[in-house]
């Protein structure tokens, strides 16, 4: 629905989007309970109203997980910081935000310009009853705009087109409206998720997050270990506690952005990548623990990309891609790498935890978009020091024009 | 709210009906080809036209008959075993060939010495035999000016079926051979290419010194020689008649469909289908498997990347399995909140009973807080219709499931900057009671 040329059209702030919400349409996110139950809210405060957090009391099961994501419009700043341009490249984005817990009244207000890059990290337990309430709080910037969110979990098995997200098959959802969707999650591994809303545009704009889930394993005691990537059986895919990383390959055109925030025609075919990044962020910002705070002064970019490690322990890589644009290699120097998992199954034949094993040792992976990989490393051999995961593909070493960062990260053994 | 689909217009059920006496033939074999042991192919020049209204100047593999010139050339569906002619006129101006990727000991005659393989020169003729020895999917394309005349369209697929091979009985209806575990229900092919029309233009008027293949940047992108939305529309439709294939892969649930990916043009295509994992059980024609037994080595994954010349064969099914509801919308008659196998209402073919009668978790926003499109039924239950607003849902008759197949490079889902359109169709999972047309 874009690519319309009106010139000259203003952005228009919050109260015109509130005034134009289609009569009848609400927000209203869904947590259910059993009879005399309540909803007690994000006590923990860590994104997610679990039960088996005590946050929900009589809850529809013992595994029930709530949250509320709203899908809207921001800004993020780009790692090209300088004398020049301390903060960087500020970028428009189309993105989500995190609102579990914020009363519904309040999310159309909560959510306006809050969008983060990369979208919040989505993680679940396998055997999770989830509840995702996405509101679609507009694009304030783009007035002009009524285009309508999803959030499509790629790779999600046997999906039914309602719960999807993709909107050729299924209902989407408009501003100032709320769109509950059901999770019964059966299979761990690494996946992703994004808007599939005109997916070239609304992806290139930054709808994109990272979405795992951790194997029922977990807990038990196997091969040293008591967390697992997979349901394995012997522990070969476990690793040391809290040392699981998601790592999302993503990338941003200049010249999209600036299209799309200008209400240009958008040149699809030109699409030029210019800012690779980890998890939303260009090297150096992959390794700043702190959340970055947009020019509008709101924190938008909260996911890193430091991976640390006690030299003996094993982390676990759950590397995905978005690139709208193009295949990636990552490597690491000096580092060995084991894969164990592919497309949010288990490395062995038929990807059954019974099948033939397939795990390799390589130094590289190359994914494509919508490509996602399991990777061990074991840093029982490894100096401590500091080692870097990048990218081969060598000019995606940079922020645009900047030369010395893109997409890369650090990764500390000490 | 949701209508069963047997209410459908009497006329529509008449019509489905008589389309059904035409094609019940066709059933577990769409992929469209050409048999046989001997091909007389022409290297031809033609036209297809996209979806942005635009008529592109091709070269072609033309094999005569009813269809002529076609872009990508015809497929070759062959027999294990059987000794294979290829004979190549040559009615372009610059030499042209074809080789045949992961055949061994092919031999060429006649013609002129070339730099891979001998050439048909102009308005001159070349031989090609090989012997079809293994099971599989395999390229051709030109060995000659290949970068240029590739990407001119000289392309096209092998489908190599096992010994004993007989689509009309599941046992032997299989990719690598009867015991192998790599039987279907159905099959499709999925030739991927991609175009930079600017090189066929030059191409076309002559100015062939200022082709630059450094130069190639695509901006349309193909399954089997056609963009979305065409790819959807039948195949040999009148207005197509240069892009005689489609790719509209159908299904009932717990079927098993046999994907056969090829990589046809210059680019790596990530490919993710929606709904489900696939079991990628070969590439380049050859098992994924140690002793050949079966696919043992077979990887799941929910995206493949479909390299240059790579070919790749996956199985895929859906179930809707474990989704913590019931997908055919059964209620418990009772009223008494009955669910699982428990529940008196009639199961579907290969429905997951533990799910049986289990209610849609969530309430649906009303239709004035939604946006929708024509592949949507209105109703989130298999076979079912729901109230929509005009114009909505009229691509799906039957309250079918439907589900994108496609470039997951989202660049590669446009056709000259217009989306939706490029290297994206969506697969159709039918109500088991639906009887399925392939088309």
């Amino acid at each position: 629905m874009t690519g319309s040329t009106k010139a000259c059209i203003l952005p228009i702030l919050a109260l015109f989007l509130l005034a134009a919400a289609p009569a009848g349409a609400t927000v209203e996110s869904q947590c259910p309970t059993l009879p005399g139950g309540a909803v007690l809210g994000d006590l923990n405060g860590d994104g997610f109203i679990r039960a088996d957090q005590a946050e929900i009391t009589l809850p529809v099961s013992p595994t029930q997980v709530c949250l509320h994501l709203t899908a809207g419009d921001g800004f993020v700043n780009m790692a090209d910081k300088s004398t020049a341009l301390p903060n960087g490249t500020s970028m428009y984005i189309f993105s989500f935000s995190n609102v579990t817990g914020v009363p519904d009244a309040q999310v159309m207000a909560a959510g306006m310009l809050a969008a983060e890059f990369s979208a919040p990290t989505l993680k679940f337990k396998e055997g999770d009853n989830v509840y995702l309430s996405l509101t679609n709080v507009g694009m304030t910037i783009r007035p002009d705009l009524f285009d309508p969110h999803s959030v499509h979990w790629h790779g999600f098995t046997n999906a039914a087109p309602i719960f999807d997200g993709e909107p050729m098959a299924s209902a989407t959802i408009s501003m100032g409206s709320t769109f509950t969707y059901y999770y019964n999650v059966v299979e761990p591994g690494t996946y992703m998720w994004h808007c599939h809303v005109e997916a070239p545009e609304h992806m290139q704009l930054g709808m994109l997050g990272n979405l795992y889930v951790t194997p029922a394993q977990d807990g038990t005691t196997l091969g040293g270990f008591n967390a697992f990537a997979y349901n394995d059986g012997d522990g070969s895919t476990g690793y040391s506690p809290g040392r699981q990383y998601p790592i999302q390959i993503v990338s941003f055109d200049p010249k999209f952005h600036e299209a799309d925030e200008t209400i240009q025609p958008l040149p699809f075919a030109a699409m030029n990548d210019k800012f690779p990044m980890l998890n939303g962020r260009g090297y150096p910002d992959t390794i700043n623990p702190n959340t970055l705070v947009n020019d509008l002064g709101n924190p938008s970019q909260k996911v890193n990309a430091i991976v640390t490690a006690t030299r003996g322990e094993t982390i676990l890589l759950r590397v995905s891609s978005l690139s709208t644009t193009s295949f990636h290699t990552l490597t690491t120097l000096g580092l060995p790498m084991q894969v164990v998992g592919t497309g949010a199954r288990i490395l062995r034949g038929g990807g059954l935890t019974t099948g033939t094993p397939l795990y390799y040792n390589t130094n590289s992976v190359t994914l494509g978009g919508g490509e996602s990989v399991d990777i061990l490393i074991n840093t029982e051999n490894v100096s401590p020091g500091t080692y870097f995961l990048y990218t081969t593909n060598l000019n995606h070493l940079s922020n645009n024009k900047q030369d010395y960062g893109g997409m890369m990260t650090e990764i500390v053994v000490n | 709210m949701n209508g069963k689909i047997m209410k459908s217009p009497g006329w529509l059920m008449a019509l489905m009906v008589m389309t059904l006496l035409l094609f019940s033939a066709a059933a577990h074999a769409k992929i469209d080809g050409i048999t046989g042991t001997t091909f007389n192919l022409t290297a031809s020049k033609t036209h297809i036209s996209t979806p942005d209204s635009n008529s592109i100047f091709v070269w072609v593999y033309d094999a005569g008959g009813p269809i002529g010139p076609q872009y990508p050339g015809p497929t070759l569906i062959v027999n294990q075993g059987d000794n294979i002619t290829v004979n190549l006129t040559n009615n372009l101006d610059e030499p042209v060939s074809i080789v045949f990727p992961g055949q061994t000991a092919a031999t060429a005659t006649g013609g002129t010495p070339g730099l891979v393989t001998r050439e048909a020169q102009p308005a001159g003729t070349v031989t090609y035999t090989f012997t079809a020895s293994r099971p599989g999917t395999y390229l051709y394309h030109s060995g000659s000016h290949q970068d240029l005349q590739v990407e001119m369209g000289l392309f096209g697929a092998i489908i190599v079926r096992p010994t004993g091979f007989n689509a009309a009985a599941p046992a032997t209806r299989t990719a690598y051979g009867a015991g192998t575990g790599t039987g279907y229900d159905r099959e499709f092919l999925f030739l991927l290419s991609e175009m930079d029309p600017n090189i066929h233009s030059l191409v076309e008027f002559g100015r062939m010194i200022e082709v630059d293949m450094s130069k190639f940047r695509p901006v349309s992108w193909f399954i089997n020689g056609r963009a979305q939305p065409d790819i959807m529309a039948p195949a040999n439709v009148a207005y197509l008649p240069r892009q005689p294939y489609n790719c509209a892969p159908i299904m009932h649930p717990a079927e098993t469909v046999l994907i056969r990916w090829l990589g046809a043009g210059h680019d790596l295509h990530p490919f993710h289908t929606h709904g489900n994992n696939f079991q990628l059980i070969a590439r380049d024609g050859r098992m994924l498997s140690t002793t050949g037994a079966a696919p043992d080595l077979a990887v799941s994954n929910f995206t493949q990347s479909v390299e240059p010349g790579a070919t790749y064969d996956a199985l895929y099914t859906w179930t809707g399995a474990r989704l913590g509801w019931d997908v055919y919308g059964h209620t418990d008659p009772t009223g008494a909140g009955v669910v699982g196998p428990a529940c008196t209402a009639p199961q579907e073919l290969n429905e997951y009973a533990a799910d049986h009668c289990k209610p849609l978790p969530v309430a649906l926003p009303d239709i004035q807080s939604l946006q929708f499109a024509s592949f949507y039924s209105g109703s989130p239950f298999l076979g079912q219709h729901g109230f929509l607003p005009p114009g909505q849902g009229i691509n799906n008759l039957n309250g079918g499931y439907f589900f994108m197949w496609h470039s997951h490079n989202e660049i590669e889902i446009t056709t000259n900057d217009i989306f939706p359109g490029g290297m994206l169709t969506m697969i159709i999972v039918e109500h088991p009671s639906v009887p399925i047309l392939e088309q």
